[in-house]
């Protein structure tokens, strides 16, 4: 029985296990020094071979994606990056607690009709674009649901305007029934004083307040809005400017980035 | 560099999101470059480094600080949820790969200058195996098959795998200490 334990080394430490049988082996693991030894060898021999990997420059906006992502699945309300509390005040700071394991997942289908609008650029890997196909990367336009999926996103790609070096995401996540529109800058450039950006929601030629922050040193910066304060609209457009301060009413400053929903 | 890793990493513990996107800074690359050696596709990859930071962020995998450094925890969370990936998308990769793959990358950060400079130890490392050896370790750590699969695909005995992929693998940390020693030589070097 005992040898028998020892046998299942090479698939635990491959993650092969079903769940029993990596418990049985856990269990064994605490008295058999030997498996204890091998498991630690195992671990030193292959501590290098991560390294065989080609260096390989991920896409550009993928760190946008992953961060917003994993934010989102943190906190319903707030989830900046930064400092925006003097913008949403209302919102205290919520960065230090961590409420996560309880993402449930519904697939709302205020999304259809927004895909079938054409407001997605892309739509993002992990949550939704999962693929069971068998081999092919999925380029698959269909949205799947897998259990382990807890939140809904999609997401848009700003367009800066002329001159303007800087890049933003659009994701709206739906979560514990609010909606939520997440962005996320990079390179934008610093602020001065008491000058924020701005996110908006034009319905026509109205725009509504849905977000400020505040990029840090690099350039980067992120905000959380929950699009049901605003009540029930159609949107037209989601665009960032750059405002005086965090308490424009109207747009003051350019718009900065842009998307037509 | 590695205190620092502790230090950012106490920092995410305690919920701070800016560590967590130093720490995402630090590594993006690593784990996405070694998650795409496991997967070889891309998108499959980024949902990798995805998984892999939010388990950090999620604390639900916990560092320990006497297991290692943060930066083979890291990798070592890459791999499991790499091998969960290929198992969950059925992802068949040829069984005889190349060691290298085709994509490589312009830039020349020090992180990635000594990056470099392990890869082309390993590689002259791997090229001292045996051929046979050279695939238990493909088949093994990144392919991540299991024993039985290893067995099939090599037509070995079960009972020989595990000694086998220890033989292996010790010899090429072996003669990684050795070139360490002697260091990579003109001869070897530049291929
Ligand atoms: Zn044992």
């Amino acid at each position: 029985m005992r040898q028998e334990a020892c046998n299942l080394l090479i698939d635990y430490f491959n993650n092969q296990l079903s769940k029993e049988d990596k418990e049985i082996f856990e269990q064994h693991l605490e008295s058999c020094e030997s498996c204890q030894e091998e498991l630690k060898e195992l671990e030193e021999f292959t501590e290098d071979l991560p390294y065989m990997s080609e260096s390989i420059t991920p896409p550009e906006d993928m760190k946008a994606r992953v961060l917003t992502n994993i934010f989102a699945s943190e906190k319903e309300e707030d989830a900046t990056v930064d400092q925006n509390k003097k913008a949403e005040p209302e919102q205290g700071s919520n960065v230090s607690s961590f409420p996560l394991e309880k993402r449930k997942s519904k697939n709302k289908n205020w999304l259809t009709p927004l895909l079938a609008a054409g407001l997605l650029v892309s739509v993002l890997g992990n949550g939704i674009l999962v693929m069971n196909q068998s081999e092919d990367t999925a380029e698959s336009p269909e949205i799947e649901q897998e259990e382990s999926l807890d939140r809904t996103q999609l997401s848009a790609q700003l367009a800066p305007s002329e001159g303007i070096e800087a890049s933003a995401t659009a994701t709206m996540v739906e979560k514990q029934n609010s909606l939520n529109l997440m962005i996320q800058a990079n390179n934008l450039s610093a602020l001065e004083g008491d000058q924020t950006y701005q996110v908006w929601v034009l319905e026509g030629e109205k725009p509504y307040r849905a977000g400020t922050f505040v990029p840090n040193e690099e350039g980067f910066g992120a905000v959380s809005f929950e699009m049901d304060q605003l009540g029930d609209h159609d949107w037209d457009v989601i665009a960032i400017t750059k405002e005086p301060n965090a308490t424009s009413e109207t747009p003051q400053g350019d718009i900065i980035l842009s998307t037509e929903l | 560099m590695s205190s620092h890793d502790l230090e950012l990493y106490s920092q995410i513990q305690a919920g701070d999101q800016r560590a967590l996107e130093q720490l995402y800074d630090r590594y993006e690359k690593l784990v996405y470059s070694f998650a795409y050696r496991m997967v070889k596709q891309e998108a499959l990859a980024e949902e990798i480094v995805q998984e892999v930071f939010m388990k950090i962020w999620t604390k639900k995998g916990v560092y320990q600080e006497k297991k290692g450094k943060l930066s083979s925890w890291i990798l070592t969370i890459t791999r499991n949820t790499s091998i969960d990936i290929i198992r969950k998308n059925k992802i068949t990769t040829h069984t005889f790969e190349e060691w290298d793959s085709l994509k490589s990358d312009q830039t020349e950060t020090e992180d990635i200058v000594l990056w470099k400079e392990k890869k082309e130890k390993l590689k002259i490392a791997v090229r001292e195996l045996s051929e046979d050896q050279q695939q238990i370790v493909q088949l093994f750590y990144f392919k991540g098959f299991s024993q039985q699969k290893i067995a099939n695909t090599c037509s070995i005995p079960l009972g020989t795998v595990k000694g086998r992929i220890r033989l292996a693998l010790k010899h090429l940390k072996e003669t990684m200490k050795n070139i360490d020693e002697r260091g990579v030589n003109d001869e070897t070097r530049g291929v």
